[in-house]
């Protein structure tokens, strides 16, 4: 039985509601913003991949009572890096390589919950979030990662653009094309981990490129596409909360539900 | 006077492996030096090596001022959502300080370019939607813009209409006179003819200098090998060439 739907206000009234919008809003901004210039790279399995590879070191920082957000940076920013000097040497990381990796990190970060640490029940939440359970610190991250966003958007964007468009005449021009390469793969990476707490380790996807990948669909330009995926966001992010809310499922497997549902509806729409 | 574009001894590779090797030759201001030979025969180690994306091997280069390089058309992501305009005003991004938004005289100039070579109606078209000699005009725009001494163009005339080719050539014609030096490679053996100079590639510098002194049957054999054509036996060496394309 479906419970009669319950009042949309509820999601500003509540308290752990309005925290999760809250958080929902501000990755909404990081990761549509990010989101665009990570579909428009096509670094769609690197930002999935980075989420996956934070999961042994987000189990080992839960046993041990290191914080979580830390270790996380940690093994995301070792891969981003790994992947960047790949790149630089003129070889991407194969698709085979990544696959590898993922397998990796998700077994071995299981079997360290399970043996090493004996908190299984902690692992659902380190991979797929807890959106109603977020603190001060959880917040004040999104914030401070939907800030360096817009920031780097509004100052990187036109070299993103031009690199990603043409990067042999970007780099003859004397764009500095490696460092803002780093720099992209680095600030994917840090809000990567900055949405951690609440979409988890394997469902970051639906934060950084669902959005994206829809507003791509939708819009015909760099500048349309970018306010375009935000807004995908944070409809997507309300509209899946309020779902978890009324059906009774966690809100994070709902967001990226709903936002798959839609991005299929969507490709089938604009073919 | 100083020469525009210097190579002095130049071999350059990947990977410690050299794929082109001592290649000498000096072009000045004001003039146009076509670069000949066999796909895999240098044309692009070259420009790489020009624009510094290579370091040498061995050898030196030097060129007067920051050239404005124009990749092959294929090395561009058709997929991207840019206008023409977009294209146009990539070039203006180090012209000042490219963290900041574009500003009104960056559009004027971009704008201003695109109708230089004949597509100001088409600004706000996606790059991916012009056919290959619009798209080839609009990367020349993006060239222009950046006012450089130097231009390297890489294949501008592959793959382009008649209309655009003409275009194209006559824009050659103009930055010449400009006093601008330009290096352009092509497969096209006959329209090396219209070139101040001539630099025949095939791994290693085959010949350099003035078309009438270059353009020879033996200099051709000895740089396309069994992809050279010789269209007449008697006269003047006309030939085509025969690429195979990777892809």
């Amino acid at each position: 039985m479906i419970a009669a739907a319950p009042s949309p206000l509820d999601l500003v009234d509540l308290p752990f509601m309005r925290t999760a919008l809250l958080e929902l809003g501000l990755l909404a901004v990081a990761g549509g913003l990010l989101g665009t210039w990570i579909v428009l790279r096509r670094l769609a399995f690197f930002s999935h991949a980075v989420g996956t590879a934070t999961f042994p070191g987000l189990v080992v920082a839960n046993a041990t009572g290191f914080s979580a957000q830390g270790a996380g940076l940690a093994a995301a920013l070792l891969y981003a890096g790994g992947v960047e000097r790949a790149g630089r040497q003129g070889r991407a990381p194969g698709d085979a390589a990544t696959g590898v990796l993922l397998v990796a990190a998700l077994a071995g970060g299981v079997v360290l919950a399970s043996d090493v640490s004996h908190s299984g029940a902690a692992v659902d939440q380190l991979l797929f979030g807890t959106l109603l359970g977020l603190g001060h610190g959880d917040l004040a991250l999104s914030a401070a990662a939907a800030v360096v966003a817009v920031a780097a958007t509004a100052t990187v964007g036109r070299a993103w653009t031009a690199i990603g468009f043409d990067p042999d005449s970007a780099r003859a021009q004397g764009l500095p094309a490696d460092r803002a390469d780093l720099l992209l793969l680095g600030l994917v990476a840090a809000a990567v981990v900055a949405a951690l707490p609440a979409v988890g380790a394997l469902l970051v996807t639906s934060v950084f490129v669902v959005p994206a990948a829809c507003a791509r669909l939708l819009t015909g330009s760099v500048r349309s596409m970018l306010p375009c995926a935000v807004a995908v966001a944070l409809v997507q992010g309300a509209l899946g909360l309020y779902l978890a809310y009324w059906l009774d499922t966690p809100p994070g497997p709902a967001v990226a539900t709903l936002g798959a549902v839609s991005y299929a509806l969507l490709a089938l729409v604009r073919r | 006077m100083t020469a525009a574009v210097r190579a002095d001894g130049l071999t350059a590779g990947y990977g410690g492996r050299a794929v082109l090797r001592d290649v000498s030759f000096e072009l000045e201001r004001g003039r146009t030096l076509c670069v000949l030979g066999p796909n895999g025969g240098g044309k692009t180690t070259l420009f790489r090596a020009l624009t510094r994306e290579l370091r040498p091997l061995a050898g030196i280069v030097h060129l007067d001022g920051r050239p404005a390089y124009v990749a092959q058309t294929e090395r561009t992501r058709l997929d991207f959502p840019v206008s023409a305009l977009d294209v146009a005003l990539m070039g203006t991004l180090p012209r000042g300080r490219w963290w900041l938004p574009a500003r009104h005289a960056d559009h004027a100039a971009a704008l201003a370019a695109l109708a230089r070579v004949g597509v100001r109606e088409l600004a706000d078209t996606r790059f991916g939607e012009l056919s290959g000699g619009q798209r080839q005009r609009v990367l020349l725009a993006r060239a222009l813009v950046q006012e450089a001494g130097v231009l390297l163009l890489d294949e501008p005339l592959a793959g382009v209409d008649p209309a655009s080719a003409e275009t194209i050539a006559s824009l050659f014609g103009e930055l010449r006179r400009e006093g601008r030096a330009l290096l352009v490679s092509t497969h096209d053996v006959e329209s090396a003819r219209r070139f101040d100079l001539v630099l025949c590639l095939n791994g290693r510098q085959i010949a350099f200098g003035p078309p009438d002194d270059t353009l020879d049957r033996a200099t051709l054999e000895s740089t396309y090998g069994a992809e050279l054509i010789v269209l007449d036996e008697a006269g003047p060496t006309r030939a085509i060439t025969v690429q195979h394309h990777e892809h």
